[in-house]
């Protein structure tokens, strides 16, 4: 009850002085309310960027193992289509498939052959990658059509020069998509014809290729019939160590075991939280340059409030507050100053986050709300704490005597 | 109920020594009236914090109740503060930016006991005791001298102290005025039994207690000149 009452009313008295003392009320949470502001802003945007980019894998499927060469993501470049995330290492074939299709767990196996070349369509040419792959590559990629068919595992067998054409690239050789349907498009001195259009998904790589039946490549796109990467798709989650254990073992009587790489997508996943572990981390740094910034000023606001209320400080240690209670009203009060800061540091990046959403994926989750929480309150009762203990420890009968 | 055995007060400023308390012994019962009388810079002040508990003798004993008060600590003298003795000081010492009413319920922002209505009935009814009921949500520098110095007579009341300790109530009021904070000291005593002890200066307004201590130099003497 006693706990109660004093603190309603430490809590009543130190309102009651922010409304009086508006303008300083404000100023002084301004520190505050930008280091806030920025921490929260910041954990926003490397939370939408990271979405941004887990977005990107999931489009990939879910179960994804993949047999890379050399070992494996190194933590640059693109993952997954990419072969600049790769060193070195071997290529793989179709004994490698063979071998692989002996695994009874795995639903899907996709060889990928991978060359960046120049596409020519009737008029016009473009940079493209031609991605030999097999019919599983589509359930497995997620690729789906927007116009016309996928090719068959028939086109794969005999070798069909058919292709399906990446949105982008599609839009690029053609102006109108649609109109790449039933058009011929060569690479090298080979000619394609495009028997469907792929669904836009926002990632540049596989909007900008070029899909064809991988024995079709055999020919003058590459001769040495290998490929760059070997994926595999299993349905469930629960047998992924088992399959790439399997996976790896069978390789390895062929390979070397730093020639390739058996990795998930987890993995990967892993690396790129890593680097957005780190990014946010700095960006925090930051934005605790203008808390601490924020903090000093409340300590300096404080030290004045202490020197101005020196009398008041008197009075009420002569009818009664011990010197705990002295601190504890200046704690409270640069404590709600501050708080009240963090609030408003979070409101204003909310309103931030909510503008800017339109554009870019950035959110504000509950890391980013308790920060704007606790960190104020702890850099309330750091700056106030010296203040406030000068308060505390004032002689009354000095403190009551002050004018 | 207290006892000063043997109290010096001294302050070092530096070089000098201030001797504001020397060697004073003093027995004061429950239900007194007494005055504290002696000239400026006598030492009457610094008795009054010593026996009110504000502040600390250099040496000697203070027996509250039967209690050698020198090894309380911190909040035990704050409880006796708030509980036991209430102050009254010359120059009001109320706090501007809260009302009256606030001004008065404060010593019960710090008491254990008790539930908050009960003090603002309590607080409400010592306004109106004292005739200042409707100047309550007023801030203290819109009232006059006399009525400001009610309120801290409230205020020293409002936990229900068995002393009262008032430092020249009077002294920056008009003698009407003055004799109007007297009276109702005396009637506190009369009435209510509340050990009053007033420090003054003045013969007349010391005529008034019932037991007079000349203060000189810090020292109890025999005669005030
Ligand atoms: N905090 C202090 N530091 C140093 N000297 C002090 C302090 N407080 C009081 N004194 C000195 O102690 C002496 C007694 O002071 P005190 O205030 O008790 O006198 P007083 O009798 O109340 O005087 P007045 O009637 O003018 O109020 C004075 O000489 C004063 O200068
Ligand atoms: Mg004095």
């Amino acid at each position: 009850m006693k706990i109660q009452n004093g603190y309603v009313h430490l809590v009543k008295t130190a309102l009651s002085d922010f409304r009086r003392n508006k303008v300083r009320t404000i100023l002084t949470s301004l520190g505050i309310m930008i280091g806030v502001y920025s921490v929260v802003l910041l954990i926003a945007l490397g939370l939408g960027l990271k979405n941004y980019i887990e977005g990107q894998f999931n489009s990939m499927g879910a179960n994804l193992i993949m047999i890379l060469p050399g070992s494996g993501f190194t933590g640059e470049g693109g993952a997954g289509f990419g072969g600049q995330g790769t060193v070195g290492g071997v290529s793989f074939d179709e004994r490698d498939l063979n071998t692989l299709e002996r695994i009874s767990e795995i639903d899907y196996i996709v060889p990928i052959v991978m060359k960046g070349a120049s596409i020519e369509g009737d008029s016009d040419k473009k940079f493209g990658y031609v991605m030999g792959i097999n019919d599983d590559a589509f359930k497995l990629m997620n690729v789906e059509m927007e116009y016309g068919t996928e090719f068959t595992k028939t086109d794969i067998q005999a070798a069909t020069k058919v292709s399906v054409i990446g949105y982008t690239l599609a839009e690029k050789l053609y102006g109108n998509p649609s109109d790449a349907l039933g058009k011929t498009v060569r690479v090298n001195d080979q000619r394609f014809k495009i028997v469907g259009v792929a669904k836009k998904k926002g990632d540049q790589q596989a909007d900008g290729a070029l899909y064809v039946p991988f024995r079709t490549t055999y020919a003058s796109i590459n001769p040495d019939k290998k490929f760059w990467a070997i994926y595999l798709g299993i349905k469930s989650d629960d047998i992924l160590p088992t399959v790439k254990a399997k996976a790896e073992e069978a390789l390895l009587k062929r390979y070397k075991a730093d020639d390739f790489a058996v990795t998930e997508q987890s993995e990967l996943l892993n690396s790129i939280n890593q680097i957005f572990g780190i990014i946010n981390m700095v960006l925090i740094a930051i934005g605790s340059i203008s808390l601490l910034v924020g903090g000093v000023g409340i300590m300096n606001i404080m030290y004045a409030t202490v020197t101005e209320r020196t009398k008041e400080i008197g009075i009420r240690r002569a009818v009664g507050a011990t010197q705990n209670d002295i601190l504890q009203q200046f704690l409270t009060e640069s404590l709600m100053l501050s708080i009240f800061g963090g609030i408003l540091g979070l409101l204003f990046a909310s309103l931030s986050v909510f503008a800017i959403r339109t554009f870019f994926p950035a959110s504000v989750n509950l890391l980013a709300v308790l920060v704007s929480f606790i960190v104020p309150s702890a850099i309330g009762v750091f700056f106030g704490v010296f203040p406030a203990r000068r308060a505390a420890k004032l002689s009354p009968i000095e403190a009551i005597r002050y004018e | 109920m207290i006892s000063l055995q043997n109290v010096s007060k001294i302050y070092s400023l530096g070089e000098d020594i201030v001797n504001a308390v020397v060697d004073i012994n003093l027995e004061i019962k429950e239900k007194e009236f007494i005055g504290i009388l002696g000239s400026s810079g006598s030492g009457k002040s610094t008795l009054m914090h010593i026996i009110g508990l504000l502040e600390l003798p250099t040496s000697g004993k203070i027996i509250l109740d039967g209690k050698d008060i020198s090894k309380l600590t911190d909040a035990e003298l704050s409880k006796i503060r708030n509980k036991t003795v209430g102050f009254v000081f010359q120059s009001f010492n109320l706090i501007n930016r809260f009302t009256v009413l606030e001004n008065v319920l404060l010593p019960t922002k710090y008491s254990k006991e008790r539930t908050p209505q009960d003090f603002t009935e309590k607080a409400m009814e010592l306004l109106k005791r004292f005739g200042i009921l409707e100047r309550r949500n007023f801030y203290p520098n819109k009232i006059s001298g006399g009525q400001q110095q009610r309120v801290a007579i409230a205020r020293a009341l409002i936990m229900n102290p068995k002393i009262i300790l008032a430092d020249e109530p009077t002294g920056n009021l008009d003698s009407k005025t003055g004799d109007e904070i007297l009276d109702i000291l005396k009637n506190l005593n009369k009435e209510f039994g509340v050990t009053v002890i007033l420090v003054t200066h003045e013969h007349d307004i010391a005529a008034k207690t019932k037991r007079q201590i000349y203060i000189k130099d810090g020292k109890v003497v025999e005669k005030y000149l």
